[in-house]
């Protein structure tokens, strides 16, 4: 392995390798969705000529590939620095060129499935000039949103790992959480906001609205950062309660926890950031204009990002099990 | 004497690997088992086949008079096993993972004794900082007081020495003997401590290749205490056959 390379890649390479298929899509599946996402949301001025969609989509792309990007760099990144591999006399500048390598591969796939994807949705659509602009918008999304994340993340690193201080909520409601399996909802609640944190948090409320191109009125532009916003927060919550309650099952799998009480307690937290989410999601859709379509999209949202709750349903099946 | 827990050729396999293969072991209430053997003899994926959290390939695990595979529940019921270190959630305080476990034990609130074992291993004053900040020894003493908590009549402990100072470990020892010696409560503890093992077990056990290799008694245990020339590890060199 040459010395401007990371060591710890060969290791990751082969524990892929070892994976398998599960490993792949787990890497693959966010940015599957998010690249399926931008194209469906493109597809509505293809076809509808609506006007709103392209603008909807390359937020969606530069939100989610900074999301995406910030996240994985810097658990790579806190990995190597402080997991087995952190006292390796690694070259120096080898990190920074390893993990830049990754993102600029990942990038490049990126751009050439959005790329197909979008030729191959417009083919018989009628409103196929917009395809130059949703080729423009949406890989030049992807490339900023990937680089910020890369420069942010690369910059942040060092400190990454005592970046993650929890702070009480702003209004404490003792009651939301669970007495059968008290503190499960601040776990989830916590894995959440650590998440979110990586994900550039209200970072992105900045990134979105300088990127709205000129044209939409203001409600447009409140619209669709609400309806980013909130999908994403959405997404995001759900898989990490999914996870705290994964790892909260297999960790009290010597005692005698109730399937009910551990499903009841694991979905209390998720249930209610999904209801909280669904607020500013439907205030976005009505705001658009186009009030049935943007709550149907929303449904689908959330219908898309609930997918964690068959997690927690699996892995509260048998308390104890790795889900 | 009646058995608290009863394996009846227990088998554990890790895809084409058998860690386990045909353990058969009975503790009854009251007793101090030690389980001893070289490093991947399986002593680990014993304790957590017994806690229920290994898949079990065959055999069958008894707990108080409960199939833990058919009632798993209340032979859990009957169950402490201490946490591994790693495995304690980061984001939570320790004062909220004990109230966590207490709740998993349909416990209202962490036991005062408990808290008293915890001021004992002088770990209070840190119960309310996040077990992201916990050193080693600090994690363990946690992990140990998760195993203890609702004082369940059978131990779990693996390696729980391993971090602690020697004033905790000298504490934590004399609490669990004085729990064994009141009759109730019965420990396994999996250790490669021979002293331990030989001055405060009442049997110690051999794991060796998936297999118990060899088992001392209580009157053995007393001979190589009385006996200068005799020892555990004398006897575990020999059984092992180095």
């Amino acid at each position: 392995m040459s010395a401007l390379w990371h060591p710890a890649i060969r290791a990751d390479w082969l524990v892929l390798q070892r994976t398998g298929a599960v490993a792949f899509v787990r890497i693959i599946g966010v940015p599957a969705l998010l690249l399926a996402g931008c194209v469906a949301l493109a597809c509505g001025d293809f076809y509808g000529g609506y006007g709103w969609c392209l603008a909807a989509s390359t937020l969606l792309a530069l939100g989610g590939s900074y999301a995406i990007a910030h996240a994985r760099l810097l658990e790579a990144l806190e990995r190597w620095r402080f997991g087995w591999c952190g006292a390796l006399p690694v070259a120096r500048g080898a990190t920074a060129a390893t993990l830049l390598l990754v993102t600029a591969v990942a990038l490049l796939v990126l751009l050439a499935l959005v790329t197909a994807l979008l030729l191959a949705v417009s083919v018989s659509a009628p409103h196929r000039a917009d395809l130059a602009y949703a080729l423009a918008g949406i890989d030049f999304a992807l490339v900023v949103g990937a680089a910020t994340a890369a420069v942010r993340a690369l910059h942040a690193g060092a400190r990454a790992r005592h970046a993650d201080g929890i702070r009480e909520p702003l209004f404490a409601l003792p009651w939301l959480n669970d007495p059968r399996l008290p503190h499960l909802f601040d776990w989830q609640r916590r894995a959440a906001l650590v998440r979110w944190r990586r994900g550039g948090s209200f970072v992105m409320v900045g990134v979105v609205l300088a990127a709205v191109p000129d044209g939409p009125s203001i409600p447009m532009v409140v619209a669709l950062v609400l309806l980013v916003l909130s999908w994403s927060w959405l997404a995001m919550a759900m898989r990490a309660s999914a996870d705290a309650a994964a790892a909260a099952t297999c960790l009290l799998g010597a005692t005698p926890l109730a399937v009910d009480c551990a499903r009841m307690a694991s979905f209390r937290y998720p249930a209610i950031a999904a209801s909280c989410a669904v607020v500013p999601m439907i205030a976005g859709a009505m705001l658009t204009g186009h009030g049935a379509i943007a709550l149907a999209w929303a449904a689908c949202a959330v219908a898309v990002s609930a997918w964690p709750f068959l997690r927690i349903l699996r892995a509260t099946r048998r308390p104890g099990r790795p889900a | 004497m009646t058995a608290l827990l009863r394996t009846t050729g227990l088998r554990v396999a890790y895809g084409d690997m058998r860690v386990l293969d045909g353990i058969d072991l009975e503790i009854a209430r009251g007793e101090f088992v030690a389980l001893v053997g070289p490093n991947g003899a399986g002593k680990t994926t014993l304790l957590h086949a017994v806690a229920g959290t290994a898949p079990l390939c065959g055999g069958n695990v008894d707990i108080a008079g409960h199939d833990l595979a058919k009632a798993p529940r209340a032979a859990k019921q009957a169950i402490g096993l201490a946490i591994d270190p790693p495995s304690l959630p980061a984001l939570l305080t320790g004062r909220e993972c004990l109230a966590l476990f207490a709740g998993a034990r349909g416990l209202p609130a962490i036991p005062q004794a408990t808290l008293a074992l915890g001021e004992t291993l002088s770990l209070i004053p840190v119960l309310d900082r996040r077990i992201a900040s916990y050193s080693l020894g600090m994690r363990q003493k946690l992990g140990i007081l998760l195993g203890l908590i609702g004082e369940p009549p059978l131990l779990l402990l693996d390696e729980p020495f391993n971090g602690l100072d020697p004033r905790s470990a000298l504490a934590f020892k004399s609490h669990i003997v004085a729990l064994v010696a009141k009759g109730d409560t019965s420990v396994l503890l999996a250790t490669h401590s021979l002293d331990m093992a030989e001055h405060h077990a009442t049997r110690v056990v051999l794991l060796m290749d998936s297999y118990v290799r060899r088992s001392w008694d209580a009157d053995e245990l007393a001979a190589m205490r009385e006996h200068p020339g005799l020892s555990l590890e004398k006897a575990m060199a020999d059984a092992c056959g180095s």
